[in-house]
């Protein structure tokens, strides 16, 4: 039997069909950040967001829970009346209570999520964002503004995959600009 | 054994030789198996808190009537088939009580499920979150979970504004009616009832409109939940990221504490806390609302010097050096101090003044004309005998008040009186010319002619001395003088509370004289006297103590020589004598009797130096402006009325390039010292009342100042020595007496003094009470106002000799017919303008416009 | 502004009492007859008569159901809603009623006639349902009857 394995090089056949087997298989290697971008599952716990309601409202109440669970206390937020200019406008938040100022400390965030559970109107959600990094210590504060930004993926949308993506370079830093349409299984 | 009841609990009865005994009925009652030995006819939420167990409570709150509405106190008690709310119950000998067994714990779960079924959960929203009792209360004993599956009772969407300061949400209500009873017992505003029934009862004002009360936000202190919320503090922050600290309030000289709630170098609210200080828990709207001077934009943050006619903004170094050059070269100097600084500073500023420079013209405070007067106030009040505690001369059983409308001038004064006053069997006896809150309390209330108090004092010394009692001149009947005197009579212990509205007369020296000797009778007769004074600024007594007088050194020590009050330095001024005036605080252009004689006087001085923390009308006529700090940026410590001791803390750093006052006088006069408490070290040695009284140890409570044993001031030749020597002769021609109203030339008496929003003018810096009160009126009595044709609200001209304004007019019922009253407070209508020096009590023509 | 009779008549009604804030419900309603209902500035005039503070004569007006807070119909029907009643269908009724005048619980008909109101007990239990129609007490009501009652008012 041993002799037979010999003669017919068995062994060596079965390492070569391995090699063969991944020649001809799906490539592994991500190109990670110029072509591909991995999307995180939805449980993700990336840069934070703000959310609004389907009328377009701020879901944020600026009860200040989120800052006060937060263990590194990175979370600012100072509240205001949202007082409406005549009685058409359409209120900017779902109370007449909102953030004048919201403000995330980056550096000292340790992405726990504490501040998404203790949210009592789910407005601040841990994002899937997680090019954090910049050029400058600016970017290290997201502010309302920039939370209140639409990210690139949608909570909704489901994660766990490998997407083409875009990369893009400028003065702000740099950003992977994910193409949801176009998702590709890496496994 | 008599049975009239003569006080209140211990229960003391008067036998029938008219020995007075003491009596106490004692209980000993078991709680949750431990003994104890309590009065009878306490509470058992009392005695069970005596003995350590905590019972939780909505609708409690001690001083105010008993309610027992909102059932969280319920306790078991043995023999008993249901449980009962031990706020409303009293102990009985031998009773057995339990307040935690599982009987007790599942009624309180309940009575939280009971609140919570319509209560909203909106407390991510609700201001009150995070020091809410409701809230407090649910996570200790409530159930986690609610079985209602009912909508929520539901009156609005929006929060309703009842006041410029006031913001209601009936939805969070939990009928508790503490607001009520607040506004109702110690307030005496009656602004808040309840309005509906069952759960759809609502707290809130007549109609739900409006409200037109004090404004003082008690109510919202008192709001176990977030149903009444301040509307300056409305969202600005959530109570866990407020500094608190605990300091004094800066307008009357009541000394209530309150607690400043601070975020980020931010001044946010203004509090008080729960059974702290004099006032528990109340304040009045001028201390809870006007906070917001203190980081106003008109503060002056930089020295400012006058070159070229002009004041410039110039740097410390400069502003410092040319003060102190202008100050060591003058051969004339005087000072004035306003009393609302602390006693380091006012202290370091006398001393400053004479050891320094060599003088004793320094005088606090601008407003009151006359020296002696002054003299006369600190003798009959026996200020150098040390504090006497405000709740000691309130279980007086009569109860004098002279010269004070109170109500205006110190708001918590008047609560605590009346929240005593409730007491039927105590007399409350108020002279004042208007009608004040404070008339509706009162057993007797006189309404006399504006500068007549010594008629009425001397008639009441007559009458108890059973001799003639003439009351000419002081629209006073002479039975109510006689009844006055009556009651006085029976009456075992006395308390005369004395304002500050005799200093503002010419004939007030013989007033205080009278009192003097009134107290002095009373207290022959064997009955128990106390005087005391109701002053209007923070630390006037203070300033006493430390001696910013003329002539008394710190403690009231006589100083070899007496130098010139405020008037003495205004008119050496005018004469051109004065080479410098160094003014702290004190706007004496606005607030001095006579603004025209103090603005032609002021101008003759030869260089002024002032000292404020706003460009006041008198310093804008500075040569140096030096920018100094607010009560909320300082170190310190105040004496109230009483005389109690209390210490101001810093919550902010003083704003820009401001300094602490105690710092510029450091450097002016090159003193070292270091901080308020090496001062307070000093004023130890100096002030024999202050030796006993540690300055770490001053806690909210504050301590009463000892007597200073210094000899008696003031008794310079018409002393006080014996009433037969001091007799006022009631038959004085009397040139106050009003004349037919309608026909005279200036027939009203004009009166002034603060309102109730206001306490000089810094609190007219504060946005939030000029919300209250925009513009100044002329308030005058219903009969007047009728005889007149003058609505409420009409625009009318008041004509003095020497000034006209043009005025809203209120009306108000009850007040003395002839009389006119216009607060001081408003930089627009400089009330002082009125007043011509040495004219005594202005009088004015009030016309349609 | 009340009438001087009005104010003659609460005056009168003062001196009944010991003291003159226990006058309060009696002047409420002397001066609802007069206007019908009870007006803000009657409310205030009757609290400075009896020298009590305007919220205070408001909680006594807002807790009883007899005195009317608006303008009430040339009929107004107040059908009680406490627990005799309610057994007994007082809901019922009150939808029955709504429906045949067409106006809502706590309304008035456009017309000025009609207001239905829900109120608390009238004190006729034995006879429940039962309604008051203006100063007349109608019981044991059935809906054949009220249609009989309201074809009489019309």
């Amino acid at each position: 039997m041993n002799l037979l394995k010999k003669i017919f090089f068995i062994d060596f056949i079965k390492g070569l069909s391995l090699t063969f087997k991944y020649n001809v298989s799906r490539t592994i290697t991500m190109r990670y950040p110029d072509e591909e971008k991995w999307l995180p599952y939805q449980r993700f716990r990336g840069l934070h967001t703000l959310n609004r309601d389907s009328q377009g409202r701020e879901l944020c109440v600026a009860c200040e829970l989120c800052a006060k669970v937060c263990p590194t206390q990175c979370i600012t937020v100072i509240p205001m009346e949202d007082v409406g200019t005549d009685l058409k406008s359409v209120p900017r938040g779902i109370s007449d209570r909102i953030a004048k100022v919201y403000e995330i400390n980056l550096v000292r965030c340790l992405f726990c999520g504490f501040c998404e559970d203790a949210c009592p109107t789910t407005a601040i959600r841990m994002g899937r964002d997680y090019e954090l990094a910049c050029f400058t210590l600016d970017c290290a504060i997201a502010d309302k503004k920039k939370l209140l930004t639409p990210r690139d993926i949608p909570a909704e949308f489901e994660g766990g995959f490998v997407v083409k993506a875009k990369f893009i370079r400028n003065d702000e830093g740099i950003k992977v600009k994910p193409d949801l349409s176009k998702k590709k299984r890496w496994w | 054994m008599g049975n009239e009841f003569v006080g209140d609990k211990p229960r003391r009865y008067i036998t029938q030789n008219s020995e007075l005994i003491t009596i106490f009925i004692m209980a000993t009652v078991k709680i949750n198996g431990k003994e104890i030995t309590v009065e009878d006819g306490t509470l058992i939420l009392d005695a069970a808190r005596q003995a350590g167990f905590e019972i939780p409570t909505f609708c409690y709150q001690a001083r105010l009537s008993r309610l027992g509405s909102c059932r969280m106190c319920l306790v078991e008690i043995a023999g008993q088939k249901k449980l009962q709310p031990s706020c409303v119950t009293p102990v009985l000998h031998g009773m057995e009580i339990f307040t935690q067994n599982e009987t007790v714990k599942t009624a309180r779960a309940s009575m939280l499920e009971f609140l919570l079924a319509n209560h909203p959960l909106d407390c991510p929203t609700c201001d009150k979150g995070g020091e809410c009792e409701l809230q407090d209360l649910t996570f200790k004993y409530g159930p986690r979970q609610s079985p209602f599956a009912e909508r929520k009772r539901r009156f609005h969407e929006k929060d309703e504004i009842l006041s410029p300061v006031i913001v209601k949400n009936h939805n969070r209500c939990i009928h508790c009616e503490r607001c009520v009873r607040i506004c109702d017992e110690a307030v005496g505003a009656k602004a808040l009832g309840g309005i509906g029934r069952g759960a759809m009862l609502k707290e809130t004002s007549f109609l739900n409109k409006e409200l037109d009360c004090d404004h003082c936000g008690n109510c919202i202190e008192v709001c176990p939940v977030g149903s009444f919320m301040s509307l300056p503090y409305r969202y600005k922050s959530r109570p866990w990221d407020l500094v608190e600290t605990d300091t004094v309030c800066p307008f009357c000289a009541t000394g209530c504490q309150l607690t400043i709630g601070t975020r980020n170098g931010s001044v946010l609210r203004v509090r008080s806390k729960i059974e702290t200080g004099i006032n528990k828990e109340t304040l009045c709207a001028r201390g809870r609302f006007g906070y917001d001077f203190i980081q106003s934009e008109k503060r002056l943050t930089k020295p400012m010097a006058k070159k070229n006619g002009r004041l410039t903004e110039c740097s410390w170094e400069e502003a410092i050096s040319q003060a102190k050059n202008k100050l060591s070269s003058a051969k004339k100097i005087a000072g004035i101090a306003s009393a609302r600084l602390t006693n380091e500073e006012l202290y370091l500023f006398q001393k400053l003044m004479r050891n320094v420079f060599r003088t004793n013209n320094i005088d606090s405070g601008s407003r009151w004309t006359d020296k002696r007067t002054t003299d006369a106030l600190i003798n009959a009040c026996n200020l150098s005998e040390g504090g006497t505690s405000i709740f000691e001369a309130l279980k007086a059983d009569l109860i004098f008040i002279i010269g004070s409308s109170i109500s205006d001038e110190n708001p918590i004064t008047d609560y605590l009186i009346r929240t005593t006053a409730a007491d039927k069997r105590k007399n409350l006896i108020l002279a004042y010319p208007r009608r004040i809150k404070l008339d509706s309390s009162a057993t007797i209330s006189l309404k006399h002619t504006p500068g007549s108090e010594d008629i009425v004092i001397s008639g009441i010394l007559n009458a108890l001395q059973n001799q003639a009692v003439k009351t000419d001149g002081s629209q006073v009947s002479e039975s109510d003088i006689a009844t006055i005197a009556q009651r006085m009579k029976t009456a075992s212990t006395i308390s005369i509370f004395l304002g500050t509205d005799s200093l503002r007369f010419a004939n007030g020296k013989e007033m205080l004289l009278g009192i003097a000797n009134l107290a002095k009778a009373l207290k022959a007769s064997g009955k128990n006297i106390k005087v005391m004074p109701l002053l209007d600024r923070c630390n006037q007594r203070g300033a006493w103590d430390m001696g910013v007088h003329p002539s008394f050194l710190p403690g009231y020590k006589k100083t070899n020589s007496d130098g010139m009050d405020c008037t003495g330095i205004l008119e050496a001024s005018s004469k051109g004598e004065m080479d410098a005036i160094y003014i702290i605080g004190e706007d004496i252009v606005s607030m001095y009797p006579d603004a025209k004689f103090a603005k032609e006087a002021l101008s003759k001085a030869g260089f002024i130096i002032v000292q404020d923390m706003f460009l006041t009308e008198t310093a804008k006529m500075a040569d140096i402006v030096l920018p100094g700090a607010s009560y909320a940026e300082k170190e310190g410590t105040w004496t109230n009325q009483e005389g109690r001791l209390q210490r101001l803390r810093r919550a902010l750093q003083p704003i820009k390039a401001a300094r602490e006052d105690l710092s510029i006088l450091s450097s002016i006069g090159g003193f070292e010292y270091k901080s308020a408490r090496d001062v307070f070290e000093e004023i130890r040695k100096e002030a024999p009342g202050y030796q006993d009284i540690s300055f770490d140890s001053l806690n909210n409570t504050g301590v009463l100042v000892k007597g200073h044993g210094a000899e008696k001031q003031g008794s310079r030749g018409q002393g006080v020595k014996g009433s037969s020597e001091t007799k006022i002769n009631p038959s004085n021609p009397r040139t106050l007496e009003p004349s037919n109203p309608y026909l005279d030339d200036y027939p009203f008496l004009l009166i002034t003094g603060n309102h109730l929003f206001h306490s000089g003018r810094l609190s007219q810096k504060a946005d939030v009470l000029k919300r209250l009160l925009p513009e100044s009126f002329v308030e005058i009595s219903d009969k007047d106002a009728a005889a007149l044709g003058i609505k409420e609200g009409d625009r009318v001209i008041v004509k003095g000799k020497h000034h006209e304004a043009v005025l809203r007019v209120r009306v108000k019922q009850g007040s003395l017919k002839g009389t006119a009253f216009i607060p001081e407070n408003f930089e627009d209508v400089p009330v002082n303008c009125f007043f011509k020096k040495g004219e005594g009590i202005p009088r004015v023509k009030i016309s349609k416009q | 502004m009340l009438s001087n009779k009005t104010i003659e008549n609460i005056k009168k009604t003062i001196a009944k009492y010991p003291k003159k804030r226990s006058a309060s419900m009696d002047a409420l309603m002397i001066a609802q007859q007069e206007c019908g209902y009870l007006t803000e500035e009657a409310l205030r005039e009757i609290a400075s008569i009896l020298d009590i503070s305007t919220v205070q004569l408001n909680e006594i007006a807002a807790f009883y159901t007899m005195y009317n807070k608006k303008p009430v119909g040339k009929y107004h029907v107040q059908v009680c809603t406490n627990v005799s009643c309610s057994l007994l269908g007082a809901e019922h009724i009150v939808e029955v009623l709504s429906k045949k005048l067409g106006t809502k619980k706590g309304e008035t008909t456009p017309d000025n006639k009609f207001t239905l109101s829900e109120v608390e007990c009238l004190g006729s239990c034995g006879t429940a349902p039962m309604m008051q129609i203006n100063d007349d007490y109608y019981e044991n009501l059935t809906d054949a009857k009220i249609e009989e009652i309201l074809k009489g008012l019309k």
